[in-house]
């Protein structure tokens, strides 16, 4: 389990809500620079959420670059950090079904990406150690239902000062305090605890 | 089965917040985005013309040359956007460059670019809407659609599409 501080470090500190706050703001101004670091930290997000839609990888690159040229022209219109996230994920998500049901070169109902086992990639040294712990992550999370598992998949790629904004966006329910877990991180948490416990469906 | 401290509606902690660490860490290990497309994704914003309406991809039909060999495939691909609805064909030339055939809807005539990271090339389609660019080097490709210079097409928008790999 993650300490504390790698968890704070992954959750977007405040600095860097401020400082993408510069960035659109310089973009407003029509600083190119600007806009390509945006475009730079915030893409591989976009693209986790295109690939949850179950778009192909050339697809998903083609509704990236549609989100970005959209977003010049809405820029100013979005008031803050949070709100430019919640934007992009949405847009992002909404046009990745627009292709999807274009029709063209969909990928099966099964989607693809747990056919890729996540230690195909050569593993580092101290990957081996997190390696045990994706792989059974990686099996509950396969366990969801399809709708689980791109939600889950978008939100964890959300910066966290965003989670509430974006996951009420998505449809996912938001406490009256602050963000609650849900129905698929409930059900995960369910299904990895049953498997810390030794309960697994594969013999050792 | 539910243990209270799983319960949907219980606030996030950090063994959630830990468990959404790992599903992010998996997903970059297992699909990581590709390094390049923010700068491809720099590129068509650099090349932006303000006022362009941006085209959707809508479809996209390959097909078999009768008695060709199997690499030389010619593509069919339709472009939607407010104003315009653009269909090109690509066909692979033997020099390793592609031809590019378009119509555009409805016809009209448009200045045409087609926008490689160094060279533009431009064309004119004429009043049924076609055009043609007879030789396109390999590589990441744009198309932008402009009124005439004559004012021909009247105040429609630019259009310009989703970056293409030729």
């Amino acid at each position: 389990m993650s300490d504390g501080s790698s968890v704070a470090a992954r959750a977007g500190m405040p600095d860097r809500s401020v400082r993408l706050a510069s960035l659109m703001s310089a973009a407003r101004e029509g600083d190119e620079a600007a806009l390509g670091q945006i475009v730079a930290e915030l893409s591989p997000m976009l693209w986790q959420v295109s690939r949850a839609a179950g778009l192909t990888a050339s697809d998903a690159e083609d509704v990236l670059q549609t989100v970005w040229l959209r977003l010049v022209s809405h820029l100013h219109e979005i008031r803050d950090t949070t709100a430019l996230i919640a934007w992009l994920v949405v847009t992002t998500r909404r046009e990745s079904w627009h292709v999807r049901a274009a029709g063209r070169r969909q990928l099966p109902a099964e989607q693809d990406w747990f056919s890729t086992r996540p230690d195909q990639a050569p593993p580092a040294e101290d990957q081996v150690i997190i390696d045990d712990q994706h792989r059974a992550l990686w099996a509950a999370v396969a366990q969801l239902s399809p709708r689980c598992q791109e939600l889950l998949r978008i939100v964890a790629f959300v910066p966290r000062p965003d989670y509430q904004a974006v996951a009420a966006k998505l449809g996912m329910p938001v406490g009256s305090v602050g963000p609650t877990r849900g129905r698929c991180l409930a059900k995960l948490r369910v299904l990895l605890d049953g498997a810390g416990r030794g309960v697994r469906d594969e013999p050792a | 089965m539910n243990r209270p401290d799983a319960a949907p509606d219980g606030p996030l902690d950090a063994a959630d917040l830990a468990t959404l660490d790992g599903i992010r860490a998996m997903f970059e290990r297992a699909d990581p985005m590709p390094a390049d497309l923010p700068e491809r994704i720099r590129f068509s914003l650099a090349m932006r013309d303000l006022d362009a309406e941006v085209a959707r991809l809508v479809e996209e039909a390959g097909a078999q040359l009768a008695g060709a060999r199997s690499a030389e495939e010619s593509r069919t691909i339709t472009f939607d956007s407010q104003s315009l609805t653009i269909m090109i064909r690509i066909e692979p030339n033997t020099d390793g460059t592609s031809r590019v055939d378009g119509w555009l809807a409805p016809p009209e005539r448009r200045d045409l670019e087609m926008r490689t990271g160094e060279t533009a090339l431009r064309a004119v389609s004429d009043e049924q809407g076609r055009f043609a660019f007879p030789s396109i080097q390999p590589g990441s490709v744009q198309l932008f659609v402009r009124p005439t210079d004559d004012g021909a097409a009247g105040r429609r928008p630019s259009v310009i599409t989703p970056a293409l790999i030729l």
